[in-house]
């Protein structure tokens, strides 16, 4: 029996009333298994940071249910959960210039999760120094404002803001895209080295397939709002089946020359499924890998395995 | 091979900020051929944006080029009187670029002669005028046209660029499109005034990859079509796989490296562009640690000794700390600058992941 630290059921998330009404996310069900690398990837508009911010309930899920280690995070929640979801469950953003308050120290930005919980000033400085130190960077550095670093050194700030709370799982929305190529490779060093220190778990949401599939254990490819195809990540880039993961898969750059300039992208388009009659069902077609399609597709899919 | 279109000879550019200098460019030696695609690749604070800068006279207020020419070979009379003008070794004409002071003599530059999409084309569009509008500008005011005539040729462009129903979008404001969508947009603006060199700051950077890879696709269409010289400055590898016909390596301000896409991508010789390639995370292998280079680029406020990367570079010998080397050709095409090209210098392999590189294929088989 695998251990899911998170299980996400038929969730809907919508925005708006009435002629405003827009669905996010349309019924997408997953689980996170403890200590992976989870990856959602799609393109924007796809609903996939909506995922994110709705575990860790910044959006309220419209209906369906997250599960965070077998308890109901969704709805109304005792405080005591809530307490504790906050602490589980970190996030790490995007942008490192745009998410660290420009008016206050590191040191502030840093521990601000830990302030207003009768914790000692002394305890909350130590937290900071460790949190600061697994990061790479300097204890005295605490006492500096975010424009003093650069983007790697911030980003390194926004990991060390989550790690002092000793979360559980980490949410991380497109960490490294508004980095540097080189910066890159530090970032993703330092994330895979914190998991295997702390056993962290990922929820690691990005567009770059290269960059997920270096990282991620499975991924989860998404489309409007529903997750058209999942598996383990190198499954995935072996045997593509839905025609949108075909497609985002061909698109990727690919760093030769050789190769790139021969390459033709596939196009995707979605009236090529006819769900008039026979619906869609999210079926998984050999173990551990599930794609949504409706029983004629399904049939060609499999066939496709069996090549 | 082609003809030269652009060359840059010897170009510093500082720029002055409270009272300190900051040398930008050191020294760039670059020829541009016509028809050709250069992409420039290197980190943020490189340099390669401030380099392109120069050739459409848009370097900020407080920033001046030092040193150096850039002379433009595309237009042959229009700059006769021209104190920039002049004519080279070879008897043909050109016009220097870095000499040219008078807004006026700018105005016939940009735009006609050399254009530039921005990164953005959320930015780059005037939200308060119809697409229509905004490209029927370029029209007029490059090429004289009026009324229906603009109208017509702006709907063609728009075919050109791939927009389908143009008589609907004409009408269109920015907001109403996609951010590929916009950025053809842009693109139809950019070829209206039919340019010679197009320059491509990182078009692509704000868009999905299926996207980009309709935009990349767009860009080489049109590239042979009105045999335009493409310089694309960018800093993901795989967009320059699929477009460059040439690759320059820059970093803190200079060209470490140039040559043939594939002889960067299959047979470099810096340890720079080496340490570029390495930090693909196509070249790593899952649960490994990802190559990373070690440090921080070099301040441009203080003068550099030797070579710019020898403080980050594992294969650093003593004299990268004392002189700067000059390039060594390594073929015809290519050339680096590196002492490890010296015939005194010892022998350093290249990081034996590099060789994966030939092997890259998609990931999508039909």
């Amino acid at each position: 029996m695998t251990d899911h630290i998170l299980e996400v059921r038929d969730l809907h998330v919508t925005f708006g009333h009435g002629a405003k009404r827009f669905e996010a996310v349309r019924g997408v069900s997953f689980d996170v298994r403890r200590g992976e690398t989870f990856g959602i990837v799609g393109e924007s508009g796809s609903g996939k940071t909506t995922i994110g911010r709705t575990v860790i309930r910044v959006n309220p899920a419209t209906s369906g249910s997250i599960r965070y280690e077998g308890e109901e995070i969704t709805g109304r929640i005792s405080k005591e959960l809530d307490r504790k979801i906050i602490n589980k469950i970190q996030m790490i953003f995007q942008d490192p210039m745009a998410s660290l308050n420009e008016r206050a120290k590191i040191s502030y930005i840093v521990s601000e999760g830990l302030q207003g919980r009768g914790i000692p000033k002394q305890e909350i400085e130590q937290r900071v120094t460790a949190a600061l130190n697994e990061v790479g960077l300097l204890p005295e550095f605490a006492s500096r404002f975010p424009h003093e670093f650069s983007g790697g050194q911030r980003q390194r700030i926004g990991i060390a803001r989550a790690l002092v709370m000793q979360p559980e799982f980490i949410i991380a929305d497109e960490p490294i895209s508004a980095l540097d190529v080189s910066i890159r490779a530090q970032v993703l060093n330092l994330l895979s080295e914190l998991q295997k220190k702390r056993g962290l778990t990922y929820l690691f949401i990005s567009h770059d397939l290269s960059v997920m599939r270096f990282i991620c254990d499975r991924i989860a490819v998404i489309h409007l709002g529903r997750i058209v195809e999942l598996c383990e990540t190198e499954e995935l880039f072996r045997h593509p089946l839905h025609p949108y993961t075909r497609a985002l898969l061909s698109a990727v750059p690919v760093p030769s020359p050789d190769y790139a300039r021969t390459a033709k992208p596939l196009s995707y388009d979605p009236s090529i499924h006819d769900y008039s009659t026979d619906k869609p069902a999210w079926t998984e077609i050999v173990p551990g890998h599930f794609v949504l399609g409706n029983n004629k597709e399904l049939d060609g899919y499999r066939k496709q395995m069996e090549k | 091979m082609n003809r030269t279109i652009l060359s840059v000879r010897g170009l510093h550019v500082c720029f002055f900020l409270r009272g300190r200098t900051l040398h930008a460019l050191r020294g760039i030696d670059l020829d541009v051929y016509e028809g050709e695609s250069l992409a420039i690749v290197g980190e943020s604070g490189s340099g390669k944006s401030v380099l392109n800068k120069n050739f459409i006279g848009l370097l900020d207020q407080n920033g001046r080029i030092t040193e150096g020419s850039i002379r433009y070979y595309g237009m042959y009379d229009k700059m006769k009187h021209n104190p920039a003008g002049g004519t080279d070794e070879e008897g043909r004409p050109y016009c220097d670029l870095a000499k040219i002071a008078r807004r006026e003599d700018w105005l016939r530059i940009r735009g006609s002669e050399i254009c530039m999409i921005p990164q953005d084309p959320m930015t780059s569009l005037n939200p308060l005028k119809t697409i229509g509008w905004q490209i029927s500008e370029a029209l007029m005011l490059h090429h004289g046209m009026k009324g229906q005539m603009a109208k017509d040729e702006t709907l063609h462009i728009l075919e050109e660029v791939r927009i389908d129903h143009p008589e609907k979008r004409y009408h269109q404001y920015p907001h109403e499109l996609s951010g590929g969508m916009r950025q053809r947009i842009v693109i139809a603006i950019a070829i209206a005034c039919q340019p010679k060199i197009l320059i491509c700051d990182e078009p692509t950077t704000a868009l999905d990859v299926t996207i980009q890879a309709q935009v990349l696709e767009l860009l080489k269409e049109l590239k042979s079509k009105y045999n335009l010289t493409i310089i694309f400055i960018t800093h993901d590898l795989g967009v320059v796989a699929s477009i460059a016909d040439r690759v320059a390596v820059m970093y803190a301000g200079d060209i470490v490296e140039i040559g043939m896409a594939e002889e960067i991508f299959y047979e470099p010789r810096h340890p720079y562009t080496w340490a570029l390639l390495s930090s693909l995370p196509q070249l790593g292998q899952r649960g490994e640690e990802l190559y990373a280079i070690k440090g921080t680029p070099p301040n441009l406020f203080t003068e550099i000794q030797g070579d710019a990367f020898a403080a980050r570079n594992p294969h650093a010998l003593k004299i990268d700390h004392l002189e700067q080397p000059p390039y060594f050709d390594v073929s015809p095409t290519h050339r680096a600058r590196t002492w490890l090209l010296d015939e005194r210098a010892p022998k350093v392999e290249p990081p034996p992941a590099l060789k994966k590189l030939r092997t890259l294929g998609g990931a999508v088989h039909d």
